[in-house]
């Protein structure tokens, strides 16, 4: 089983790179928590010392949430949403600028140092930015294309009389276009894969290389990512399940513990994919060359 | 022979003085029939008789019918003139109900063009008054709200000899409907069609004077009550529910079959027809007798049929033992074509749910709130069937209210709209923060369609109303307000009853003045918020420098402020709680802008609380009624923590795909 296989190797490059995904995650709590400041400072100026916070303490009433969102002296909900947005974006441009270092260490059989890390980070950064205009680009038009189809069809399943159609419909259209956007992230994490790993200046042919690769082993690589995407589906599933059923409503700490908790699981799953592809890069260039360096003997162990 | 002549004379010339001219028909009635009520007598006075014969052609969305009304004129004065509604005629560009709906929005419709599939039409093709001839050519369409010349919900008539008081007149009138694709719950939507306000209705003769408004974007309907026999004929595929109970159901020759419905004591005839429908059968053991519960079920919603069984039966039961008996022998519960514009709608005996395939337990805005709504909307306009052009929050609102009542009973206070692990809005909880949003563009009593907007309307008619009968609740106690509502219901069921008809049965029950409360609550737009402006606690012996505090032994100076914040005067407890465990309750009447209270205690003050007995739903900010002296931080960072965790969430999602 290639696939398991793959996996497997990617799983082990994740787990003895550990310190990527905290480090990461701590960057996703420490630029999220600056997020929610603004809500913190709008609902600690109504709720600190009102009786009627108890109903979102004590279970968590929509409608008394509703009632504080829409009170004027709680401000513009832009207020709370505006940081939260920036921030998340800030996360994204993070990782943007320190992902080359993971692929880098990644690829690694030693501990690459801090000096490596972060050269390898600066030396990439214009590379990965041409690299994100490419993805936005081609993912742009193909996921427009496909909510075109998508719009079409959901209005036919509309006017006909069985009602589930549109429902089915719209799930079907969810998967594939699941599946053809995990395709795409394929192509392009390979393409990062081989800028940082071959030191390739031009974006246009590591894109193109992606591409022969990702359209030649679809199989296994789709197979991949979306076992790990399922994956993270079941974590946030069990995450939301245990929050609900051991956490009391007025445990904030606990409520803390387990969503943090999740959250670092998810952040884990897409590492994880990113050193599925690193394996899988590694143990093709050792094919091509017919060389072996450490790193295949990474991915025939597995 | 002279002699005879002379008394030929006199008796023609007392004939011509006491009703020369007079159209008084003999031998017409309003039938006595009882078929389709659990009673052994009317229990209206009949004032209408409709029969109706209509066609339905399920391809044009098109009906061809005719009609024939008798008339009771029990006005006490001769009446010459009849005008008639012809609501389906609001589904037209240039009408009163398009343009406040593109102005405004409307009952859940706002557009931006009135798509041509949506619009209606209502033509009445011949007009006669027996005895008194073709009349067709004397219509006259009549804009008595707004002067809309290019509106024609309204037709009027004028007859040549005039009705005499207590006597009858037959009208014979042929129309033809086009239906629109359902807007304002009528029309057709892909197979299936609602027939709603689709013949021409008679106006109602009320406090002296005709009472027939045009269509307006958010007004409902008004009209007397009688007998409705009624005939439909549509395809033999067609599965066909209606108002009253079912007469006959005969299969004609050309494929179609024609289905025949009586309905005694109501005041409006509505009917669907789906080949899709599946029927299910509940009977309700009322007071007045069984009531057989028939409910049109969409094929997809078949899961769902237990929920729609237990809300109407919880409502019934609830209102039977409330309010009064359900007398109909029938009750129609119809689950519409989904997605369209025909679901929530009463209609005498007839009701429109609606819900979706996939609904979860938790979510119980459909089919329990549904279902029990237009189920209350049989008492509150079926049976009381108030002005809803004029005093719609008689309709809607004390139905709103006691939806809030029955859903209780259904679930519980706090869930009964949606419980979702954890998270959770109650039907009180809903309608207060429905109100807050707009609690002071327009009193309650107030004509529909003179509402500020279609908001407006929304917020005041429904959920303002609602929480003013749930603090009128907190004033009279819950028992005396169920009293209340039951002597006012079995006082005027089936009548017509204006908004002093309600206010005053409350304060004859209850025994209180409530004019300060009705004249700001109903008839007033002032804004119910009081808060806890202020509160402090200083050593009596604040001034020594050398000054320990000692808990237990140091005497404190505690000021406690009160502030109305807004205009509406409401007496109010309020609860001071001390640190050392004591309690005070006060009573402020709310008369000045603000009060203060000290106490002088070995005991700081530790919270306050506005209404401490939760009686008062009216106040439109809940959070500011009370003040804990010691922050309690948790609730706060409950809300940074969720939110927190959708901020991560959002920006792993957006780094996941995007690098």
């Amino acid at each position: 089983m290639q696939g398991e296989g793959l996996i497997s190797a990617g799983a082990r490059i994740a787990r003895n790179n550990k310190r990527y995904v905290v480090w990461f995650f701590l960057l996703n709590l420490a630029f999220a928590r600056l997020g929610a400041s603004g809500l913190g400072a709008q609902a600690s100026a109504t709720l600190d010392h009102s009786f009627y916070a108890d109903r979102l303490l004590h279970g968590f009433n929509l409608a008394v949430l509703n009632e504080l969102i829409v009170r004027p002296e709680f401000g513009p909900a832009r207020g709370a949403t505006a940081p939260a947005m920036i921030f998340a974006v800030l996360f994204f441009v993070v990782s943007l600028i320190f992902m080359p270092g993971v692929l880098l260490g990644y690829s690694s059989d030693h501990r690459i140092s801090r000096d490596e890390f972060f050269r390898t980070c600066g030396h990439n950064l214009w590379r990965f930015v041409r690299l994100f205009l490419f993805f936005i680009v081609i993912a742009g038009i193909i996921a427009s294309i496909l909510s075109g189809i998508e719009f079409a069809l959901a209005k036919a399943a509309n006017e006909t009389s069985n009602e589930r159609l549109p429902f089915y419909m719209h799930l079907a259209s969810l998967v594939i276009m699941f599946l053809v956007l995990t395709t795409i992230r394929i192509w392009f994490d390979l393409a990062e894969t081989e800028v940082v790993l071959r030191d390739q200046g031009a974006t246009r042919k590591s894109v193109a290389s992606g591409f022969r690769t990702t359209w030649h082993n679809l199989k296994r690589l789709l197979g991949s990512y979306v076992g790990i995407a399922l994956v993270a589906l079941l974590i946030l599933v069990a995450g939301i399940v245990l929050w609900h059923s051991i956490v009391p409503p007025a445990s904030v700490f606990g409520a803390f513990l387990i969503s943090q908790a999740t959250l670092l699981l998810l952040l884990a799953a897409r590492f994880w994919q990113r050193a599925t592809v690193v394996a899988f890069y590694l143990g093709k260039w050792t094919s091509i060359e017919e060389t072996k360096p450490a790193s295949t003997a990474l991915v025939s162990a597995s | 022979m002279l002699l005879r002549a002379s008394i030929l004379i006199w008796l023609l010339v007392i004939w011509a003085v006491s009703g020369f001219g007079e159209a008084a028909l003999t031998g017409l009635s309003i039938p006595a029939t009882v078929s389709a009520i659990n009673s052994a007598a009317p229990l209206s006075q009949r004032v209408v008789h409709y029969e109706i014969d209509a066609k339905y052609s399920p391809k044009t969305h098109t009906l061809d019918a005719s009609e024939t009304l008798t008339y009771h004129n029990l006005s006490g004065q001769p009446l010459d003139t009849f005008p008639f509604h012809l609501y389906l005629n609001g589904f037209q560009p240039t009408s009163t109900w398009a343009r406040e709906a593109k102005r405004e929005g409307t009952r859940g419709e706002d557009f931006e063009q009135l798509d041509a599939t949506r619009y209606g039409a209502e033509e009445i093709k011949s007009f006669e008054v027996v005895g008194q001839g073709d009349l067709t050519s004397q219509l006259q369409f009549i804009h008595p709200d707004d002067n809309n010349r290019d509106d024609k919900t309204v037709v009027q008539v004028h007859l040549p000899k005039p009705v005499p008081p207590d006597g009858y007149v037959q009208f014979k009138i042929n129309f033809h409907d086009q239906f629109p694709k359902t807007v304002a719950r009528t029309g057709w939507d892909r197979e299936s069609v609602l027939g709603g306000q689709w013949f021409p209705k008679i106006g109602v003769w009320w406090q002296g004077a005709w009472n027939c408004h045009q269509f307006h974007a958010y007004t409902e309907f008004f009209a007397d009550f009688g007998v409705y026999d009624v005939k439909l004929t549509v395809p033999q595929d067609e599965v066909v529910g209606a108002s009253g109970v079912e007469v006959s159901n005969v299969s004609n020759p050309d494929g179609t079959k024609t289905v025949t419905y009586h309905g005694d004591d109501i005041h409006d005839f509505a009917w669907t027809a789906s080949p899709h429908y599946i029927d299910v059968y509940d009977t309700f053991q009322g007071s007045m007798g069984p009531v057989k519960i028939r409910i049109m079920m969409q094929p997809a919603h078949m899961r769902l049929v237990e929920r729609h069984k237990r809300a109407v039966q919880v409502s019934m039961r609830c209102f039977d033992q409330w309010y009064g008996p359900y007398p109909y022998k029938t009750l129609t519960v119809v689950d519409p074509e989904p997605d369209s514009e025909s679901s929530g709608m009463e209609y005498p005996t007839f009701i429109t749910g609606g819900t979706a395939w996939w609904t979860p337990s938790g979510d119980r805005t459909s089919p329990e709130e549904v279902v029990e709504h237009e189920f209350g909307h049989q008492y509150w306009y079926g049976m009381v069937a108030t002005n809803e052009f004029e005093d719609a929050w008689m309709d809607e609102g004390i139905n709103q209210y006691v939806e809030i009542k029955v859903m209780d009973v259904m679930f519980t206070p706090s869930t009964s709209v949606y419980d979702f692990w954890g998270a959770t809005v109650g039907e009180r909880d809903g309608d207060h923060l429905f109100y807050a949003q707009k609690p002071d563009f327009d009193p309650m009593a107030r004509k529909g369609w003179q509402f500020a907007n279609s908001s407006s309307y929304g917020v005041i008619t429904y959920a303002k109303t609602a929480v003013v009968l749930l603090t009128l609740e907190g004033i009279i106690g819950e028992d005396t307000m169920r009293q209340a509502m039951r002597t006012y219901f079995m006082r005027y069921r089936f009548t017509h009853p204006t908004k002093e008809d309600f206010l005053k049965t409350i304060e004859e029950v209850s025994g209180k003045d409530l004019r300060w409360y009705f004249n700001q609550a109903v008839y007033g737009t002032e804004v119910f918020d009081y808060r806890v402006y202020k509160v402090t606690s200083l050593p009596a012996e604040w001034f020594k420098n050398d000054l320990k505090e000692e808990k237990g032994k140091t005497e404190y100076i505690n000021n406690v402020w009160i502030q109305r914040k807004e205009g509406f005067v409401f007496p109010v407890d309020i609860e001071v709680k001390f640190d050392n465990g004591e309690k005070v309750r006060e009573h402020w009447d709310g008369q000045d802008r603000w009060v203060r209270f000290e106490y002088w205690k070995k005991a700081k003050v530790d919270s306050v609380e506005i209404d401490p007995d939760h009686k008062v739903y009216l106040d439109r900010d809940n959070f500011n009624n009370s003040y804990i002296v010691k922050e309690n931080l948790a609730p706060a960072h409950k809300l940074v923590n969720y939110w927190t965790f959708l901020t991560q969430f959002f920006a792993q999602f957006l780094s996941w795909w995007l690098v």
